[in-house]
């Protein structure tokens, strides 16, 4: 055994994405200890309820994150709707389905190149990115925008999908899953990728209910944990939802949950399209949040699930806000499964957990 | 199997044991946030199981006291921790994982607790929006007895002899007609009071219009009374 040494890695790294620094305590090449550092692009977006109005707020809540962007103003959305006991129309909130849906393909495609691109596998990352333009089409198409949309507000949304876009669709999300299920193949069955995944970074099932991980990185431990189960507002419309799990809790299941996810994604964009009813897409607003009252909800983002929270002074303006990301959620989880790793696996695991920082750092 | 939330109260005292009981029952660690409020910090933490979050607040922590860290039980809580400290000046004792305030790389200290003048602006304005709402509601609530009376003398009325209860009303009726007679007395004098404080120019505008009105008003009145 040789001596302990600490090693910093990143904020800036080249297999890291986002800007978290580690102090990895190793010994030769094993890693003994992680201890994670945030807290470099600190934007204060919290405090800002306090100067933009409730309705205002939607589009600074869109901006915490690029990719996450439609998850976060749905979730801010869906809270001041609770605050305020706003009931919204079906439709509305079938399309914020469809929309939150199609963002978790786009967000685990992107990820899944990013882990390519981390092991070695660069065409890999190609096909993945390519294919993950033509969701982003998609958005453009419906939405107006790639990145932010501005498609959400309090009471419903903004646009409408016409049954011309709705066939449109259907026939891209076909032929994406023709596609993607190669790519997908190559994920779950390559020997390039097994190799620098299976056994790497193991969370047991306890362990992962013992850190209170949540999304893709718990249920790669065989917890079947997704708050879509709870049938919340436009998921109550499916048949029926099972969260895609794998016991194997190492950095190969995640990946695979991950994958699986993607078609499940398409499979519930499918069916809201099927069952997506005619009528109002928003209801009007009026007044302003009770002074004092108090409003939570969950929402599974494509990391996993986001909490939000709003409180109410009576003006128009609220108390407060918050949102708690699933990055937050996984760093002590992050932790625990960096212990013990080889050095040349920090990567892959950080990788696996999908870190965001932006989100994390509102 | 919709969520359900509940917001509960509970003493700095039972942070540790909450969280305890909690891990105990197999309930998972939500998240634990600050609100900055006029009698000092909520903090409140959340705890899930199934479809339920139950929301625990402590109500007015001042930045002199100490709360335990919830890091013995649920590790995840280290992030919140030390977030709140680093923003809310909360301090917590013996975090797992503590960064000594240096968790978050801030321009300023304590950052969430400034109130900015927009948003103190905003409070006062809606503390004068309650205020006035509350007055009006114990007007209103006022004038509810004072119809209950009423009922009461009308049935006193119905129980006496005709004629004195004829009398009685006459005498009531003219006694409402003083005080209506009084107050419009007292609105003009209040208003002559304002006047005389104005620009004289503007007092002269002021009483024209005035004049004008009730000119239109009793032109009004004559021509209803000889289409009657």
């Amino acid at each position: 055994m040789g001596k302990a040494t600490v090693i910093p890695f990143g904020p800036q790294h080249p297999v890291l994405p986002e800007p978290l620094h580690l102090d990895l305590v190793v010994e030769d090449e094993k890693v003994i200890e992680a201890i994670p550092q945030i807290g470099f692009i600190h934007r204060g977006l919290e405090k800002l309820v306090e100067t933009r109005d409730y309705n205002q707020f939607i589009y600074v809540a869109e901006r915490i994150c690029g990719i996450c962007a439609f998850g976060h103003s749905m979730g801010y959305a869906e809270t001041v709707e609770r605050l305020m006991g706003i009931e919204i129309p079906d439709r509305a909130k079938m399309l914020r389905v469809i929309w939150h849906e199609l963002s978790r393909v786009h967000s685990h495609i992107l990820w899944m190149g990013l882990a390519a691109d981390a092991f070695g596998f660069e065409s890999l990352f190609m096909h993945c990115w390519r294919l993950r333009e033509r969701v982003l089409d998609l958005f453009e198409a419906t939405t107006g925008g790639r990145v932010i949309f501005s498609v959400v507000r309090v009471g419903g949304v903004n646009r409408d999908i016409s049954d011309e876009q709705l066939k449109q669709f259907v026939d891209v999300l076909d032929g994406i899953k023709g596609e993607y299920k190669e790519i997908c193949d190559t994920f779950l069955t390559d020997r390039s990728v097994k190799n620098r995944t299976v056994g790497v970074g193991y969370i047991s099932y306890d362990d992962a209910l013992a850190m209170s991980m949540v999304g893709p990185f718990v249920r790669a431990s065989g917890v079947k944990q997704d708050v879509r189960m709870l049938r919340n507002d436009g998921y109550a419309f499916l048949d029926g939802f099972e969260p895609v799990i794998d016991p194997q809790g190492d950095c190969y299941a995640r990946v695979k949950v991950r994958a699986l996810e993607v078609l499940q994604a398409i499979d519930i964009i499918e069916e809201m399209i099927r069952k997506l009813v005619p009528g109002e897409i928003a209801v009007p607003v009026k007044g302003n949040p009770a002074d004092g009252a108090e409003a939570c909800n969950v929402l599974e983002q494509p990391r996993g699930e986001c909490y939000y929270y709003a409180r109410g002074n009576g003006t128009k303006n609220l108390a407060r806000m918050r949102m708690r990301t699933p990055t937050s959620q996984n760093l002590a989880g992050m932790t625990t499964a960096l212990a013990g790793c080889d050095l040349a696996d920090v990567n892959m695991i950080v990788l696996t957990i999908d870190p965001c920082i932006s989100c994390t750092e509102r | 199997m919709a969520l359900e939330a509940k917001f509960m109260e509970m003493g700095a005292g039972d942070i540790l044991r909450c969280a305890q009981e909690h891990k105990a029952a197999g309930w998972r660690f939500v998240q634990l946030l600050c609100t900055n409020t006029d009698d000092g910090i909520d903090v409140q933490y959340s705890y899930m199981k199934d479809q339920l979050i139950e929301n625990w607040t402590v109500k007015g922590v001042s930045k002199e006291d100490h709360l335990p860290s919830i890091t013995g039980e649920f590790l995840a809580a280290f992030v919140f921790e030390n977030e709140s400290h680093d923003l809310f000046g909360v301090q917590i004792d013996n975090i797992a994982i503590d960064f000594g305030g240096r968790f978050y790389d801030l321009a300023m200290a304590e950052p969430m607790t400034v109130i900015s003048p927009e948003q103190k602006a905003a409070r006062e304005k809606a503390a004068k929006i309650a205020a006035a709402k509350a007055a009006k509601e114990q007007q209103a609530a006022a004038g509810a007895p004072a119809a209950g009376a009423d009922a009461d003398l009308e049935a006193k009325l119905a129980g006496m002899d005709p004629e004195k209860a004829a009398k009685v009303r006459a005498a009531m009726a003219a006694k409402a007609k003083k005080d209506v007679a009084g107050k419009a007395a007292s609105a003009d004098a209040e208003l002559e009071a304002k006047l005389a404080g104005m620009d004289p120019e503007k007092a002269a505008k002021v009483r024209a219009a005035m004049e004008a009105k009730k000119a239109r008003a009793a032109a009004q009145q004559e021509t209803e009374g000889k289409g009657e």
